[in-house]
């Protein structure tokens, strides 16, 4: 998993439950190492995983945090630089979109931070598995994915990769199977974090998933995938009451919406005339809603390498027809 | 028509409480004719049998297709309390095509009071 994600540095890479999981032992691990109050600085594209421990922590007056915006779907490095203050130490930014499907420039982000001594924090869970990740010469500070997203892993796997453990406190603590004389927690990785019983199905899965993704070439399920969402989006383009809020979206993920139509609508006469499974609503992630479509949420498309060509073929008529139908009112 | 069961529910992103229902028969476009008399319906009548949504401002609102034989409904959980109750009241009431209109328009009228009461802290 660790030469997988280009380090070789096996015991800085930690298993978790989720990438929620990872975040919250992250920041809250950074923040209660800091002796006074801190400036965090993150963008309007995160998940909640990250917005609701910054939020708690605002409102427990350890931080303050500045968000900053995206453009065409993008939050632009030079923003960044440009919002960091002297009293700034820790940034969380995600590396791909889970709405806009957008892959931000965290290699320019993180050089910079880096130069400037403050902690990097960036979230890979949509990236890991669809795009090459090379953290040697990205070299973020920590790093977190998913298991049960691109990298085929099931339900309650995740993890993160840390540069340094020193500039995170452990928040959890507990049985590791070493060292079981000294109430302390272990300062040795991966002991430091991985608390209890691990999830060792969880684990097995993961490797078996990147196992398939090398098997199988990153390079071949990265061309499918953009071909495949090239298609849906060109298609869907076509249709003038359907709006596509990233038209060239790095990863699988199309994000949409009908006109006179509520998306959880669309979602429901997907799901129960179509047999299409997609996310609507807000997607855990408020601030990227508030900016495109007012906060009223969208229909999320993801697709995956075992998504076949037919498919994306039915459910792009699917919506086209949900489109053509819209407005009629008795 | 009656409710057999609730098969799946959920709380929503915007407050509301999902129940999906099953029915002991199909949502005919008579039965939708009746109930619009008690709300907004809107319908998309060329996705498969006809797609519906009937909303009942402030308690609840009813989405499926047509001639199915179940729907989802969102309640509003601060007044679910007693517009489960009028739902429940609506499909006993259609009795086959020969609505009781007369015992519906009393409890909507008071529904409609304590749900005034309730969301707002007065029925005018």
């Amino acid at each position: 998993m660790c030469n997988f994600l280009g380090e070789d540095s096996p015991e800085h890479l930690i298993f978790s439950a989720n990438a929620t999981d990872s975040l919250n032992t992250l920041i809250h691990g950074f923040v209660a190492s800091q002796k006074e109050k801190i400036h965090v600085l993150s963008t309007t594209l995160e998940h909640n995983s990250v917005l609701r421990p910054l939020h708690y922590l605002t409102k427990q007056d350890k931080i303050s945090v500045d968000y900053v915006p995206f453009h065409d779907s993008i939050v632009n490095p030079e923003k960044i630089t440009e919002a960091v203050t002297s009293k700034t130490q820790l940034v969380v930014m995600n590396h791909g979109s889970n709405v806009l499907g957008s892959v931000q420039d965290i290699r320019a982000v993180c050089e910079y931070l880096h130069d400037k001594g403050i902690f990097s924090i960036v979230d890979g869970s949509q990236t890991a598995g669809h795009i090459l990740i090379d953290l040697s010469s990205i070299n973020p500070d920590a790093f977190v994915f998913t298991g049960h997203k691109a990298l085929f892993g099931m339900p309650g796997i995740g993890g993160f990769y840390i540069r340094d453990p020193e500039q995170v406190i452990p928040v959890r603590m507990g049985g590791t199977g070493s060292d079981s004389g000294n109430l302390d927690q272990p300062v040795d990785l991966p002991e430091r974090y991985e608390i209890g019983t691990h999830n060792y199905p969880g684990i097995a899965s993961l490797i078996a998933g990147v196992n398939f993704i090398r098997a199988t070439g990153m390079k071949k399920m990265k061309e499918k995938a953009e071909q495949q969402t090239r298609f849906m989006i060109d298609e869907l383009s076509a249709e003038s009451a359907i709006t596509i809020y990233n038209h060239k979206p790095d990863l699988p993920i199309i994000a949409l919406n009908i006109s006179g139509l509520d998306n959880d609508d669309v979602g429901f006469i997907l799901a129960r005339k179509d047999n299409i499974l997609v996310r609507t609503g807000l997607h855990c992630a408020p601030f990227v809603h508030q900016a495109i479509d007012n906060g009223a949420g969208c229909v999320r498309i993801s697709l995956s390498w075992f998504t076949t060509d037919e498919e994306c073929r039915i459910a792009t008529d699917a919506i086209k027809e949900i489109a053509h139908h819209a407005n009629h009112t008795i | 028509m009656r409710i057999i069961r609730s098969n799946r529910h959920k709380y929503c992103a915007d407050g509301s409480f999902m129940k999906e229902f099953v029915l002991d028969s199909e949502v005919t476009p008579e039965f939708l004719d009746f109930l619009k008399r008690f709300g907004t319906l809107e319908m998309l009548p060329g996705l498969g049998e006809g797609f519906y949504k009937f909303e009942k401002k402030d308690c609840f609102s009813i989405k499926g297709f047509v001639n199915e034989s179940g729907f989802e409904v969102r309640f509003k959980k601060e007044v679910m309390d007693f517009t489960s109750d009028f739902l429940y009241s609506l499909l006993y009431y259609y009795q086959n095509g020969k609505p009781d209109f007369k015992t519906l328009s009393r409890r909507e009228e008071a529904l409609i009071e304590r749900v005034k009461t309730r969301l707002y802290g007065s029925s005018s």
